[in-house]
């Protein structure tokens, strides 16, 4: 008869793992340590430190820094974990923690080589989060820190009330460079950005099987490379975020009008409008010249300035830089502004003929731009005649 | 006329009384009743005298003293007796005294919790106490979640939710599971069979996490008139539960119909359709404008009933919006619209299917028309339930289609007007079903050396077997989640096993929507292609079946049809858990069977009048599954006196009857079982007749066939004794042209025989 094992067996067989459990050394359950490695980096390879001021901090970060911030004061990390899912049954299973020291960039790794060593992990990830009154992050805010704080909960520890003063790099640096990169993963940002290749990397996605399997056998060489992957994640959101600032302090830097272009829609959405306008100046250069020139005509309307609007849209249309959104920024105008209906129903026929000419290519957005052309146009006739009536 | 009126008229009517098979009538009621509680909130008593409340029912009051002394229980008593007082009184008391308090409720279904929330929320506003109730399900808004995981004190979800995304992310629920007083699970009935199984687990799993975050909290539940509630209450949460039944809300005079429509055609016994006898009565009804609600069992039914009742609705003007068509899906804004309607009396109809039996409040209705028997008496009772203001006379119709269980029950009213004897089962510890959510549990928390799940004595080895697997650590006297997956993904409650097929809707060729799961043993037998497959009472043709990706592909139809697999099975007996050996060598076996499943082709049958129209076939790979079943052995001395031939439309004839009447006292779906006979079976060489679980692992539906099966064959034979049919129907035996002109005859014959060799 069959015995319960062997049941099992039956049941489940499609979860066989290939890796077979070998005679590892076992970790004592009261152990008092975890691997722990420390790593130095020449303060040169980080962009000049100048360019960080609480002021600067508060245009990139929706957070209010004091007044007398260094850069020593930020605590960089970032963890390695068993899977996204972040419930609990995910780990993080080796945190990197890194900060300024001196003249070094200094990144200080540690590793639970097994479950017993997670508490002693946590204990020191919780010493480093006291002595820094800033935390940065790429996606912490999300994933790594409530992770962390899901450890301390299932390991009875008290919660470690992160900072504050979280600053997540993921979404400052997606308002840069989302426009032209699309997808913004710390290692898309590195290469754009940053310029960094990284030789023979560990994919993510194999981390955690690589991190079971060491736990299985004992062989550390694969975790090695963990480690590698996870100090260049540090090194790289460190140098990420003081490359911001930099980037926030002295726009005229960007290499690329299109980050410019991003960089100034972010400013003017914080409410930044002069700043928003250099960018925008800045960035009108090639394929952004329409897009900066409307923006900023946009701005100079906004800001009661019509003729300086006017100039802009003016100077769209000579150079024929996105002549269907100038003429209907121009029409807008003439009928609100300056109570000049004729004038307005001008440039919206002037937008329409532009919109059936050969070469536009039909689209959705083609469609309803014309759409409300068409219906702009019978709205402004309508007002003329009804205004010749009285 | 009015209801009492109609009442008279009907019994007076040969034409009508001659298709009634029994007229029951159950007289008045008063309301027991006790006065408030000394221990009962100020506020709460002023709110309940202002809506006109001055006593709490005997039920009600019994719940609230056993609340107080921090008992387990289970209210046992019919729709519409207030039984939500019995939960949130308690529960609105414990928060009022401290603010900490936190309850959890469980709903089977989300349209249940939405409503039962919306009445909590009245109850907290006019109390004018800071008291938060959230529902939180598969709807409700990210921002809103962490709100209500912070902040609620009452969490109202449903069981999918708790299992796949509360208990998992238990650290974002800290606050809750600290001081989590009451957990309260309403309609425990519902949690049978393999959903029951599943769902004893994951409160298994709930408990588990309430002790490591140090809270206590009781259970309060709720459950329908069946035979064995606090049986159910006991397995489903592992503790003993204390039984509370004397229902004190008072009731007016109940009539209870059960109309036959008549035969017409005698050979192939086939009746009057169902839908249109609805017609006639409800029209009646409608004719008199007494509120009365229709309940049917498909979509497609409540479409065409309606169709029917607003044509005869239509006033001068074209207007019929007296009478009103709901099903499921309808939000609560348009509940509550037809709920007002109801009660201020400009809708005097409302046709439905079951989605309206669970609980939800529609005002009080006169009458209520049964569309088809509705599978279980529980379900009967609830829909019946609708109907009765609190001192008003209240009629219900069950009116019964061709299906043979409905003539079953049609002709044997006892089985339904006595004590219940429907028996929820389930089997929380079926091997399937407690792996997974042993993984579970492992993912939400560490095992430690030593400890076992909910009660189950083996924990350690399924521990190991796990660990053996991969998928756990064991280290340091714990046994860590070593794996990357996140199980209770991969776990349907529905269904036993872990490899389910996905349920694909591609009607809208822009938009296909995955619509549910189904464990892959029962895929073959709905699933195959051009299957006409039921979901949520609506009506879908298979259109592919694909069995690498394990997707099925089905598209919305409407059709008067419905299909039918037949299936090739054979048996292995791989243990025999139990045996009793009867006089004359009858055997009765309960054991553990490998079944292979071969379907070779599917029938085509008529909705209303159960006709064959045709064959398909289904091309589906063979199936193996290991499962618990019985078996009745036919000694040579019984089998010897008939040929082959005889004997063959006799076990056949058998087997049709057990069919019917085997679901009914185990109260399950057909489906969920299935009798198939062996004129030579390969291990004994002798008659056999197989009942088995369709649940890899079984269900325990079985393991009560066996305890019960001198009932069972004793109601076997009743069936087949007084049947009118002359040779055989699908109502007994199964037509004569199946079993042969002797087939009835002798399947009575052998049926005496093994009744016979029961008694002592």
């Amino acid at each position: 008869m069959p015995g319960l094992m062997d049941k099992l067996r039956m049941i489940d067989s499609a979860t066989k793992t290939q890796v077979k459990q070998t005679d590892r050394q076992p970790v004592p359950s009261e152990t008092q340590s975890c691997y722990h490695r420390s790593d130095r980096f020449p303060i040169s390879s980080f962009c000049d430190f100048r360019h960080m001021s609480p002021q600067i901090l508060g245009e990139i970060y929706p957070l209010q820094f004091p007044k007398n911030i260094k850069p020593s004061d930020m605590l960089f990390l970032d963890t390695e974990t068993t899977g996204l899912s972040g419930g609990a049954g995910t780990i993080a299973f080796e945190v990197g923690l890194g900060y300024i020291s001196g003249d070094h960039f200094v990144v200080e790794q540690f590793l639970m080589r097994d479950y017993p060593e997670e508490s002693v992990l946590l204990k020191e990830i919780e010493k480093f989060m006291q002595r820094f009154p800033v935390l940065v992050t790429f996606n912490g805010r999300t994933f790594d820190i409530p992770l962390l704080q899901n450890r301390f909960l299932m390991n009875r520890m008290k919660d470690i009330h992160p900072s504050e003063l979280h600053a997540d790099v993921l979404h400052a640096a997606r308002r840069v460079w989302k426009l032209r990169l699309g997808k913004c993963t710390l290692q898309r940002l590195e290469q754009a950005v940053l310029g960094v290749s990284r030789e023979d990397d560990l994919p993510g996605e194999l981390v955690p099987q690589t991190y079971f399997k060491y736990l299985k056998n004992g062989d550390f060489s694969p975790i090695e490379k963990i480690l590698e992957h996870n100090r260049q994640d540090v090194v790289s959101l460190a140098q990420l975020f003081f490359f911001l600032c930099k980037l926030y302090d002295r726009p005229d830097i960007a290499n690329e009008p299109i980050d410019l272009f991003a960089i100034a829609k972010a400013m003017e959405k914080h409410g930044q409008v002069c700043k928003a306008k250099k960018c925008y100046r800045l960035a009108a250069h090639g394929q952004q010249r329409a897009s900066a020139f409307s923006a900023l005509a946009a701005q100079e309307k906004r800001g009661g300035r019509t003729d300086a609007a006017i100039k802009l849209y003016a100077a769209m249309l000579t150079r024929g830089d996105d002549p269907v959104s100038a003429c209907e920024g121009l029409a807008k105008i003439y009928e609100h502004q300056l109570s000049d209906p004729e004038q307005a129903l001008v440039y919206t026929r002037q937008a329409l003929l532009l919109l059936s000419e050969p070469s536009i290519t039909e689209s959705e957005t083609v469609q309803s731009n014309r759409n409300a052309l068409q219906y702009r146009y019978a709205r402004l006739r309508r007002k003329i005649a009804s205004d010749a009536k009285a | 006329m009015n209801v009492d009126q109609l009442i008279q008229k009907l019994h007076s009517d040969p034409a009508f009384m001659e298709n009634v098979t029994s007229w029951t009538t159950l007289p008045a009621s008063e309301g027991k009743y006790v006065d408030f509680p000394s221990s009962l909130d100020i506020k709460i008593r002023d709110v309940l005298h202002q809506r006109g409340i001055h006593r709490l029912y005997t039920h009600q009051a019994e719940s609230f003293q056993a609340a107080s002394e921090g008992k387990d229980f289970v209210v046992v008593t019919p729709t519409a007796s207030g039984k939500t007082m019995c939960y949130n009184l308690p529960v609105l008391s414990a928060i009022l005294k401290n603010p900490d308090a936190r309850a959890l409720y469980l709903f089977p279904t989300k349209a249940l919790s939405a409503d039962q929330a919306s009445e909590l929320y009245e109850l907290i506003e006019a109390l004018g106490v800071d008291v938060k109730a959230y529902t939180y399900d598969g709807d409700t808004q990210g921002a809103a979640r962490k709100a209500i995981r912070q902040a609620g004190h009452i969490v109202v979800t449903n069981p999918d939710m708790l299992h796949s995304n509360i208990l998992p992310n238990h650290t974002k629920w800290v606050k809750l599971f600290e001081n989590l007083q009451y957990i309260v699970i309403d309609e425990i009935h519902t949690y049978r069979g393999v959903f029951g199984s599943n769902l004893a687990n994951v409160l298994r799993r709930l408990v588990r996490l309430c002790e490591f975050y140090g809270s206590k909290p009781k259970f309060i539940l709720c459950s329908a008139t069946i035979a064995n509630p606090d049986e159910l209450a006991k397995i489903l949460t592992g503790r003993d539960i204390c039984k509370i039944d004397n229902n004190g809300a008072p009731m007016g005079e109940r009539h209870f119909v059960f109309y036959n429509p008549p035969v017409v055609n005698r050979q192939l016994g086939i009746r009057r359709g169902v839908v249109n006898e609805t017609r006639e009565i409800a029209g009646t009804l409608l004719a008199n404008a007494i509120p009365t609600i229709v309940f049917a069992k498909s979509r497609l039914q409540v479409e065409v009933i309606t169709r029917y009742m607003k044509e005869q609705a239509r006033d001068p003007y074209g207007f019929s919006g007296r009478v009103r068509g709901y099903r499921g899906g309808y939000l609560p804004s348009e509940r509550r619209e037809i709920e007002r309607g109801l009660r201020s009396g400009e809708i005097d109809m409302v046709i439905s299917t079951n989605a309206l039996e669970l609980g939800i409040d529609i005002g009080s209705l006169t009458a209520c028309v049964l569309c088809g028997y509705p599978g279980t008496i529980a379900s009967t009772w609830q829909q019946a339930g609708r109907a009765g203001r609190r001192k008003d006379t209240a009629l219900t119709v069950l009116i019964a289609s061709s299906a043979a269980i409905d003539q079953y029950i049609v002709n044997h009213p006892e089985y339904f007007l006595a004590q219940s004897p429907e028996h929820a089962l389930l089997s929380p510890n079926n091997l399937y079903v407690l792996l997974s959510h042993v993984k579970c549990a492992a993912y939400e928390l560490p095992f430690e050396d030593g400890e076992s799940f909910g009660n189950v004595p083996d924990t350690a080895q399924f521990l190991d077997f796990l660990t053996e697997s991969g998928i756990l650590r064991h280290v340091g006297g714990r046994y860590h989640w070593s794996a990357e997956d996140f199980p209770a993904s991969e776990v349907s409650l529905r269904s036993a096993s872990a490899e389910n097929f996905i349920i694909i809707d591609i009607s809208n060729p822009a938009h296909h929507r995955v619509i549910g799961e189904m464990d892959r043993y029962t895929v073959p037998m709905l699933l195959h292609e051009n299957a006409i497959y039921m979901h949520e009472a609506k009506q879908y043709q298979v259109e592919k079946l694909d069995y690498d990706t394990c997707k099925a592909f089905i598209r919305a139809v409407d059709v008067d049809y419905y299909t039918d697999a037949d299936l090739n099975v054979s048996l292995a007996v791989l243990d025999e858990l139990k045996e009793k050996v009867l006089r004359n060598n009858v055997g009765v076996t309960l054991g553990e069977l490998k079944v292979t499943t071969i379907v070779k082709i599917f029938k085509k049958m008529k909705l209303d009048t159960h006709e064959n129209l045709g064959f398909g076939p289904v091309r589906v790979p063979e199936t193996d599954m290991h499962t618990v079943g019985m078996w009745w052995t036919v000694p040579k001395s019984i089998s010897d006196k008939y040929t082959n031939d005889d004997l063959q439309g006799a076990l056949m004839g058998i087997t049709n009857l057990m069919c019917i009447v085997a679901p009914i006292y185990l109260m399950c779906a057909p489906r969920d079982i299935k009798v198939i006979y062996q004129v030579k079976a390969p291990e004994t060489d002798l008659p056999t007749l197989f009942l088995y679980d369709q649940y890899p692992g079984g269900i325990g539906l079985s393991e009560k066939a066996y305890d019960m099966q001198e009932l069972l064959l004793e109601h076997a034979l009743s069936i087949v004794e007084n049947c009118p049919c002359e040779n055989g129907c699908p109502s007994c035996v199964g037509p004569e042209s199946e079993v042969g002109e002797n087939g009835k005859g002798y399947a009575k014959r052998i049926l005496k025989e093994l009744i016979e060799a029961c008694q002592a």
